[in-house]
């Protein structure tokens, strides 16, 4: 493509996606906004299985973390967002570190079921541990971000808030993949005993990436808490940690971009549906099915092999 | 070779004793490399050499004995440590990276000598680009030298087996190894093919490094100025080829007399 076309082409993607909250109803605004969320925390899931072979179910306690801090410093303390989302992002690195190192020596089925057990204790302690998390009840008032006394108050001005963040991720994930780490990462995906025979520290490696994934989970939680306000118990529970795998696996974990896609297939697609009624739930999980079946790769992948396709025409 | 090289050889293996359940495997098994040579490791199956192999390499580690390294206790490090000391392996069943092109397969070779950190490479620091033109002018060199400028951008899983082999090599080579350890380089070449591994053998010898070889393969072994015969988990003779050949033990484990 010449960098004439290659222009156009971003130009006009851009300027779709800066259309595009202006030309939808606020409903569908306010879902852009959790597709942004989730394409952050995703895409954490998304590179560890896609680049490290790890399935993590783990990502909704980093995303709780993320969250409960932001809530907690906040409205607790009184201090300011940035505040509460660093020691979000510090508190689940960290945790993640600790947790990691031990159980990254794991491999596959194992390392699943131990990524499980760490997503349901976090669920446990989120409820049990009521003076922090306020329980079932949660905690509300969690004041809006506003930097300079701008407020990301509206489905809308929160939507430029989160997908350039958003993209701005994707992007640093595209370099690191581009990168020395990002060529060992896919090497020992191939061959963990070559990868080693290079140097490459694997379990480090994984490590690095576990810890990276937990700061994006951490990193929409807080986001997701200053948008919505309120967080409770409910919204970091397990079925969140397989809805982030599922956007992966659906989105393509094998292209850096694939979970933007998957996040909006799972936000936007079953609220669309509802309008057929009861009917719905079925025609998502069929939806689900079938992209499975016919894109084994996720639709980031079916996208990339398409495009590939047409480059060698 | 000053003296120095030659009263501390590069690679030490010592009272090396290995079992798998009741099976010893090796037992005391003692040689030393030195720096700049070429040693063969010769022996009938199930001598264990790819046991050797891999506790020289660190994926597994000894019972008893111990593995030292340019004068370092190495015994217990594991595979990556070594690696960036610069003793690299290949394996009898050739490990590419499948999904990965020949030339990212190259490219990496270099990782063992460069630095940068998961930041700088997220952040496309002056360091990750640099190195990136680093791994890509090396791939390109190395590739060209081993004959393989036309495979280049084929993933490497789709590349004939027997290349994979020499892409293997290849991305070795990348790595600048100090001991290149080689397991089982010749089979599934034919015999042009292994005059050309022989000679290559040579070459990289004489830019010095030191390389390690088991094989089967007589035409191959003779690029070797010593062999070591394991059998049954022990060295039964070491010396010039030529002098192996006539040994009476080796003449009796090989050929059954």
């Amino acid at each position: 493509m010449s960098p004439v076309r290659h222009a156009i082409v971003w130009g006009l993607a851009f300027a779709l996606w800066a259309a595009l909250p202006f030309a939808a109803t606020r409903h569908v605004v306010d879902l852009l906004v959790f597709a942004g969320l989730y394409t952050i925390a995703g895409l954490g899931v998304a590179f560890l299985l896609g680049q490290c072979g790890i399935v993590s179910l783990a990502q909704s306690v980093f995303y709780g973390i993320g969250a409960y801090c932001a809530a907690w410093f906040c409205v607790q303390k009184g201090l300011p967002s940035p505040v509460g989302m660093a020691a979000g992002i510090v508190l689940s690195t960290s945790i993640a570190a600790l947790v990691g190192w031990p159980i990254l020596r794991l491999s596959g089925y194992f390392l699943a079921l131990a990524t499980l057990a760490l997503g349901i204790i976090g669920q446990v302690l989120f409820l049990e541990w009521d003076g922090i998390t306020g329980g079932t009840l949660g905690i509300g008032g969690i004041p809006r971000i506003a930097p300079f006394g701008f407020a990301f108050d509206t489905p809308l001005r929160f939507y430029f808030l989160v997908w350039p963040i958003a993209l701005l991720l994707l992007a640093l994930h595209h370099n690191l993949l581009h990168s020395r780490n990002g060529l060992a990462l896919r090497a020992m995906r191939d061959s963990p005993e070559a990868a080693a025979v290079l140097g490459v520290d694997i379990h480090r490696l994984k490590v690095q990436m576990f810890v990276l994934s937990a700061a994006l989970g951490s990193l929409a939680g807080g986001l997701f808490a200053h948008y919505v306000t309120f967080v409770s118990v409910d919204s970091f529970a397990i079925d969140r940690s397989i809805s982030f795998l599922l956007l992966a696996v659906l989105g393509g974990v094998y292209t850096v971009w694939g979970p933007a896609l998957g996040a909006l297939f799972i936000t936007i697609l079953p609220q669309w549906l509802s309008r057929l009624g009861d009917i719905h739930a079925f025609v998502f999980a069929a939806a689900l099915i079938a992209a499975v079946i016919l894109l084994p790769e996720g639709f980031g992948g079916a996208i990339r092999n398409w495009w590939r396709a047409r480059a060698a025409k | 070779m000053t003296t120095a090289q030659t009263t501390k050889p590069l690679l030490q293996v010592a009272k090396i004793s290995h079992s798998f359940g009741g099976l010893h495997v090796l037992r005391g098994v003692d040689f030393g490399v030195s720096a700049g040579s070429i040693t063969g490791l010769i022996g009938p199956n199930g001598a264990g050499k790819s046991t050797l192999f891999n506790i020289i390499s660190g994926f597994l580690t000894p019972q008893h004995g111990s593995v030292q390294f340019d004068g370092r206790d190495i015994t217990r490090d594991p595979v990556q440590t070594r690696a960036r000391a610069g003793l690299v392996r290949t394996f009898q069943t050739p490990k590419v990276f499948a999904k990965l092109s020949v030339r990212e397969n190259l490219m990496l070779g270099c990782y063992r000598h460069l630095s940068s950190g998961v930041g700088g490479n997220m952040l496309r620091s002056r360091r990750s680009r640099l190195e990136i033109e680093q791994m890509q002018a090396q791939a390109a060199e190395t590739g060209e030298r081993f004959g393989l400028g036309d495979v280049m951008e084929r993933p490497a899983g789709q590349v004939p087996a027997g290349r994979q082999r020499i892409v293997e090599l290849a991305r070795g080579c990348v790595t600048a190894p100090r001991l290149l350890m080689l397991d089982e380089p010749s089979s599934g070449l034919n015999t042009t093919e292994i005059e050309q591994l022989r000679e290559l053998l040579r070459q990289l010898n004489s830019e010095g490094i030191t390389i390690v070889l088991v094989s089967h393969d007589m035409r191959l072994v003779d690029v070797a100025s010593r062999v070591h015969v394991l059998c049954f988990g022990s060295i039964i003779a070491s010396g010039a080829m030529e002098q192996i050949k006539r040994d009476e033990r080796v003449r009796e484990a090989y050929l059954g007399i």
